[in-house]
């Protein structure tokens, strides 16, 4: 008996699916007993499928829903607790399991656990966050403890959009700012001129001692470019140098507000620029 | 390179190893920032050198003490298995360098494949198998020679075997051992720089997919993978439910980090120190990289030495004082600049000697900024300026502005002129939008022909008691020329745009920027201004 296995299943059905309706043609001609396995993330998967291979197919679906509580219990156990054949000292695996035992039914563990699958409840993230948990685990100590979760739980909930934004100079936040401006003027595009124009607008109307030349301030941009806070409109006008290319902002006025708020060297300056219009 | 016998190796060759070596030598100044360079690590995890404690790893790579630890952590105690880690970070933020010191720290094998050196997938894939080979050998396996792949699919079942026999061989070699050997574990490890490289190539819908879930294809207990980027992890967010890496971020240096990292390796720590104090806040304004940052300081600290005449001075309040007020002009003109490029002018300067005072020595700079650093011939510059006026101009205003005759003498001509302008208000803001235009061959020559033909009419009528001559043939429209276009399309300061698909002629861009056409007009006294269309 040969099972045939396709993992991605979906991927077998672009193009003309030739591999797919000579396996199943095969099955059907030849007297050898096989099975086609397919495994497949997308629920319409057989919906891909030509005319000919869907006829040849035996449109048995299995279906794989996601955990329930339970099923939630009975995994995070199955991963947390010590097997007991295990080589380690006995003693050592009754202390652990029991820890294990007591976090489990803790109610702010339960909680912890609501905040994580609320985001997303697939057994890769339940895994992420419980290696992370495992990895803290203190060495004198050699117990799982309730605070190992709770930071676990706070560097899964990194923010990478927010902390860029810390990571950005000042200059640069500058130059968001003014993009940030010129979308809520509704331009609907606007480039690196622009973006000087209206800097150099600012810089008039405030005298701040920020006022740099538009190589540095380019420099900034092309910086902005990489760490991918702002991206190219469109990507039809690669041949144009990067002052002249429509740019646009890859983050909401909101995100832009938050971290310029919980920024302690930005200057005040820009908070008030975000939030009036005219140059007051 | 093969020594052969008789045949002298010439003495300007050298190898990369006699290179590295000499490296050594070099000044403080130009001592490179990290004491070892990628290369020698890579050595480094095939032959067994001695591996540094855990104090010379966080104190060699200053800032980076947490996302050291998080990795350490992470990647686990001895022959522990361990998840996919991403790790992301800004660029020149210590990442590979992070790690690379890591594994020289924890002494176990690795392999290491950046994707801007294999720039393809072929490159990658051989690169990793090469190294796996070489690790067989380490441990003692006899090897069947290198293997070479194209596909996907033959990478992932050769890798397969390759990591086998790997970790098979390292287990027989620890079984082995004696107790004066380091047990450098049976895990091996993957690591993949510059990951975000990955989504520009061609195939990058199979790529990125097939190696973000390597440890999953392979299902190895032994394999740890490690993927190194600059992009954030939800740039590679696969919606097929895989295991996805963890991410451990790498936030860019403090300004105490900043401090750190540049007394390092210093002769002088004090008076370094006091200039970082002068130097470091106000460039920290402007970008945190450190690349850029070195970049900066270094002919900053040379100028702020320039007063003292024994290095090894300690400083006082005094003295500080003065050494500032020396560098302060320097400053403000260093934060605009982007880079420093010693230009012709300013080497004559050094060399007639460093008795300038500071003030003419800024306007000099100032000079030697304002003239071309390089030569071009009379008719390049011609061709250049009648490309830059081309771009920057509408195509419909070159019958006001040029005629048969050439110039703008005529008054009638600029009451045209001028009234054709008025009435194009929105034409100078589109073009500093959309940027410079296209404009066909013979249009770039029709403006040749006339600014020439304009220029030679005033050379004779300034010039004509003078006694050099002119040379006539140069702007006269010969094939000269056309080779001269070629020249400057391949210097860059003209590109090759579309070509219209009507009439199938080809298009050109000027690349250059309005200062560096001033500096071409003014070498050849040439009115550009009064040709441009401004608002």
């Amino acid at each position: 008996m040969i099972i045939f296995v396709l993992e991605e299943f979906d991927l077998f059905t672009q193009g003309k699916q030739r591999l797919l309706y000579s396996l199943l043609d095969a099955m059907q001609t030849l007297t050898s007993h096989s099975v086609v396995i397919g495994i497949s993330c997308r629920m319409d998967a057989d919906q891909l499928l030509e005319k000919r291979v869907r006829s040849r197919f035996s449109h048995k679906k299995l279906l794989f829903t996601p955990l329930t509580t339970d099923d939630m219990q009975r995994l995070l156990e199955h991963l947390l607790y010590l097997p007991t054949d295990s080589s380690l000292p006995s003693d050592y695996l009754k202390e652990f399991n029991s820890n294990i035992n007591n976090i489990l039914s803790d109610n702010k563990f339960k909680e912890i656990l609501d905040l994580l699958l609320a985001a997303d409840n697939s057994i890769s993230n339940i895994q992420r966050f419980l290696y992370q948990a495992i990895s803290s685990m203190h060495f004198q100590t050699e117990l799982l403890t309730l605070d190992d979760l709770k930071s676990a739980f706070s560097y899964h909930q990194r923010q990478p959009m927010l902390d860029k934004l810390q990571d950005a100079s000042i200059l640069e936040l500058y130059i968001l700012v003014c993009m940030n401006r010129l979308e809520s003027r509704e331009q609907d595009s606007y480039t690196f001129n622009s973006v000087m124009k209206e800097y150099k607008a600012i810089q008039d109307a405030y005298k701040t001692s920020d006022n740099y030349s538009k190589s540095v301030c380019q420099r900034a941009f092309e910086h902005l470019i990489e760490r991918e806070l702002i991206s190219f409109a469109n990507n039809r006008l690669r041949n144009l140098s990067v002052e002249y290319r429509p740019v646009r902002l890859l983050l909401s006025s909101q995100e832009l507000y938050q971290s310029l708020k919980s920024n302690a060297s930005c200057p005040a300056i820009l908070q008030r620029l975000l939030n009036y219009e005219t140059y007051r | 390179m093969a020594k052969e016998e008789g045949i002298p190796l010439s003495p300007g060759r050298k190898t990369r190893s006699s290179s590295f070596s000499l490296s050594s030598s070099l000044p403080q100044n130009h001592r490179t920032f990290f004491s070892h360079t990628h290369l020698e690590l890579l050595h480094g995890h095939c032959h067994s050198e001695e591996s540094i404690s855990l104090d010379t790893l966080t104190s060699s790579l200053p800032g980076r003490k947490p996302q050291i630890h998080e990795i350490l952590r992470l990647i686990g105690p001895l022959n522990s298995p361990m998840l996919p880690l991403l790790l992301y970070g800004g660029p020149s933020t210590g990442k590979t360098i992070s790690v690379l010191q890591t594994f020289r720290y924890l002494n176990r094998p690795f392999v290491y494949a950046g994707c801007r050196t294999c720039y393809c997938p072929r490159i990658l894939f051989n690169s990793v198998l090469r190294q796996l080979l070489i690790h067989e050998k380490n441990a003692g396996k006899g090897s069947s020679g290198a293997r070479r792949c194209e596909k996907p699919s033959e990478f992932i079942d050769l890798l397969r075997i390759s990591l086998i026999q790997v970790v098979n061989a390292l287990r027989e070699r620890n079984l082995k051992l004696g107790s004066e050997e380091s047990d450098r574990g049976n895990m091996i490890y993957l690591i993949f720089d510059n990951v975000e490289l990955l989504r520009l190539w061609d195939k990058s819908s199979t790529i990125v997919p097939l190696l973000l879930r390597l440890s999953e294809i392979l299902k190895i207990p032994e394999l740890g993978i490690i993927y190194i980027s600059s992009s954030s992890p939800d740039a590679y967010y696969l919606c097929t439910g895989s295991i996805e890496p963890i991410p451990v971020y790498f936030p860019d240096y403090s300004l105490e980090d900043l401090h750190g990292i540049f007394m390092r390796n210093q002769s002088n720590p004090n008076l370094y120190s006091s200039f970082l104090s002068v130097v470091l806040k106000p460039f920290y304004r402007v970008t945190r990289r450190v690349d850029e940052l070195s970049v900066a300081f270094h002919p900053l600290f040379e100028k702020y030495c320039d007063p003292l005449s024994d290095q090894c001075l300690v400083l006082d309040e005094a003295m500080k004082r003065r050494l500032f007020d020396n560098l302060q002009p320097h400053l403000a003109s260093s934060l605009n600049d982007v880079f420093w490029v010693p230009s012709w002018a300013s080497h004559q300067l050094k060399q007639e000697g460093e008795h300038r005072q500071k003030r003419f020595w800024k306007s000099i700079r100032k000079e030697a900024s304002n003239e071309l650093d390089f030569h071009m011939s009379m008719s390049v510059k011609y061709l250049l300026l009648s490309a830059f006026i081309a771009a920057r101009n509408p195509a419909t205003l070159d019958a006001s502005l040029f005629d048969s005759s050439g110039g703008s003498n005529n008054p009638k001509r600029k009451r045209n002129l001028q009234t054709s302008l008025d009435k194009k208000d929105n034409m100078a803001e589109e073009i500093l939008l959309k940027g410079p235009g296209s404009f066909p061959l013979e249009r770039l020559l029709a403006i040749f022909q006339c600014i020439t033909s304009v220029a030679e009419s005033m050379v004779e009528d300034d010039h004509f008691e003078n006694d050099f001559a002119i040379e006539n043939e140069n702007f006269r429209l010969t094939s000269d020329v056309l080779l001269q276009l070629s020249a400057l399309c391949n210097a860059n300061f003209l590109c090759k745009s579309g070509s219209c698909p009507l009439e199938g002629s080809t298009r050109y861009r000027c690349t250059i920027d309005e200062e560096m056409a001033v500096k071409v007009a003014r070498s050849i006294n040439f009115p550009l201004s009064s040709y441009l269309y401004r608002r």
